[in-house]
């Protein structure tokens, strides 16, 4: 039968592009195990080393098991710090612009380009536009600076992905809520909070992954350890590639892992 | 008769985009334009109006090839990107039924995305490096007798990697524009006989073009202001974003914010034609 055919093309055309991309982490994962410090086949040994073998004193950064790397870790804190106040700023503004824009207030356009823009310009645009506008103002980078940077492009992400999502009835159920009195913080409460709230998550799920895996931008604005991207980033300037990065790689991918699969299975549970 | 509750609303949103957006942006445009000691700290002193930034870029002679790559690169990226994605989308919205399936495909796709971004690039290195997985196949099927360095550090190498980064991006927003799609309108086609060429053409393509713009702006724009993937794999190909990055880092920030403003000026221009030719405004309000 010609259906079943065209689904298995599907399925398989599905299943190889999750290979594609799975392709170099695939190779990632592995190679975190090998012995010696070249990361290319063929693999002579196994061993744990590289995640967990107490350093003696003397290596460079890319010689010392991740589980020592004190500045790995400062990095991936400051990374969950970062993204997730980027995420809960995203959900805040792109609640407020979403249900808003949808009535036609003066300038509407105007303003959702202007929203726009900041996806619309190039992160090395924006990231110099920060560092100068932080010299002219002789201010310091905090940790806010890169909260800002990030939300900057965050938010209209979010924006346009939430609003596509709307269900197109909502205003129709708000109206018919406010004809029958109710007080518009109530409308809030009972009626457009239960229809928006897995969008509202999303916009914050979506701000923290952006800012998750934003270099371009942040590496303009960051002091110090930084976050982890922009650590790792400086240590793979002056270091060589060691298969101790692709035991931090598959650490991140292993906790990104578990928490996508904890939201999703949460997000299933609680929308049924 | 929109309440004032509505404006209220809108003022993080503005406020926010004036400070870290608006405010940048102008001083960008203003230090690219005025005459500071290109060494020095600006903001030191105002400086006089002066073009020798921009003249200076448009007479260098590397700026046709500088300009050509990064804008040949990322229509090219987009192009392929664009390729593998929407068939993606179309399976995603309408081969697929169980949710399940489609619930897995995106988190397996996401999870690559949620990989540090440097370490995701260097985990090419075992499949296109020098002793990586390819040159090893190559040379015990005996195609060549010695490993390709080339394969490693080409616009080829780039391309692949952000395919590998993107192809989400673009995936998305068209999944999105493909779920708006009614049914109906494809069922009514169906049942006045049209071919399926024109019922895919016509109706499911037509109307997912405001997703496939918008995906469009992400990957492209996104590629413009890369840096740091043609920087470590590009193998001495000069773009844009490099440049902006290198004389940023060496402190000539004058030519550098005109190197940006040129950048955003060009960006902008595409992208104006492109939302001329398709509203995609129809895809979040209206």
């Amino acid at each position: 039968m010609p259906m079943k055919l065209g689904e298995i093309v599907a399925r398989l055309y599905l299943a190889f592009m999750i290979a594609l991309v799975w392709l170099p982490i695939a190779f990632m994962i592995m190679l975190s195990f090998k012995t010696g410090g070249s990361v290319s086949f063929p693999i002579q040994g196994l061993t744990l080393d590289w995640y967990v073998a107490k350093p003696k004193g003397y290596e460079y950064i890319s010689y010392i098991s991740v589980l020592y790397d004190s500045a790995f870790w400062e990095a991936l804190q400051n990374s969950a710090l970062v993204s997730a106040a980027v995420g809960a700023t995203t959900c805040l503004i792109v609640t407020a612009t979403a249900l808003a824009l949808r009535h036609r207030v003066v300038g509407r356009d105007a303003l959702f380009y202007l929203i726009l823009l900041g996806f619309i310009v190039p992160g090395v645009s924006l990231g110099l536009g920060h560092v100068v506008m932080y010299k002219q103002l002789n201010l310091e980078f905090t940790f806010w600076s890169a909260v800002a940077v990030d939300v900057v492009f965050t938010v209209p992400f979010g924006l346009v992905l939430m609003m596509a999502r709307f269900d197109p009835d909502l205003m129709l159920y708000e109206q018919a809520a406010s004809v029958l009195k109710a007080s518009p913080v109530n409308v809030f409460r009972r009626v457009t909070m239960p229809l928006v709230k897995w969008e509202i998550l999303t916009a914050g799920v979506l701000g923290f992954v952006l800012s998750w895996s934003e270099l371009v931008r942040t590496s303009f604005v960051m002091k110090g350890t930084g976050v982890l991207a922009t650590y790792i980033f400086n240590q793979m300037q002056i270091n060589p590639v060691t298969p101790k990065w692709y035991a931090a790689g598959t650490i991140i991918a292993s906790v990104s892992f578990v928490g996508l699969i904890l939201v999703g299975y949460i997000m299933s549970r609680t929308a049924k | 008769m929109v309440k004032l509750t509505n404006y209220a609303m809108l003022l993080p949103g503005l406020i926010s985009c004036l400070i870290f957006l608006i405010i940048p942006l102008a001083m960008i445009v203003s230090m690219s334009i005025s005459t500071y000691a290109t060494t020095s700290v600006p903001g030191s002193a105002a400086g006089a109006l002066t073009f020798e930034n921009y003249v200076k870029f448009f007479t260098s002679p590397q700026t046709p090839t500088i300009l050509f790559n990064t804008f040949g690169m990322a229509f090219l990226t987009c192009f392929m990107v664009f390729i593998f994605a929407y068939p993606m989308a179309y399976i995603l919205n309408f081969k697929i039924k169980s949710s399940i399936v489609k619930n897995y495909t995106l988190w397996f796709l996401t999870v690559p995305f949620l990989i540090d971004w440097t370490i995701r690039t260097v985990a090419w290195i075992p499949i296109l490096g020098e002793s990586g997985i390819i040159n090893y196949i190559l040379m015990s099927l005996r195609i060549t007798s010695r490993p390709l360095t080339e394969l490693l550090f080409t616009r080829y190498t780039l391309m692949i990697i952000w395919l590998q980064t993107y192809v989400l991006f673009m995936m998305f927003p068209i999944t999105l524009a493909l779920g708006r799609i009614d049914p109906d309108l494809i069922a009514a086609a169906k049942v006045l006989k049209a071919p399926p060429w024109r019922v895919f053409y016509d109706i499911i393509f037509k109307l997912s073009l405001p997703g496939v713009v918008c995906g469009f702006i992400f990957v492209f724009v996104s590629i413009l202001g890369d840096f740091v993937t043609p920087g470590l794999w590009a193998g001495g190909l000069q773009t844009m974003g490099l440049s902006i990055a290198w004389y940023s880092g060496h402190f000539v920030w004058p030519y550098a914010a005109a190197l940006s403003t040129i950048l955003l000026a060009i960006a902008l221009v595409v992208l104006y034609i492109l939302l001329k030719v398709v509203d995609i405004k129809k895809l979040i309000y209206e």
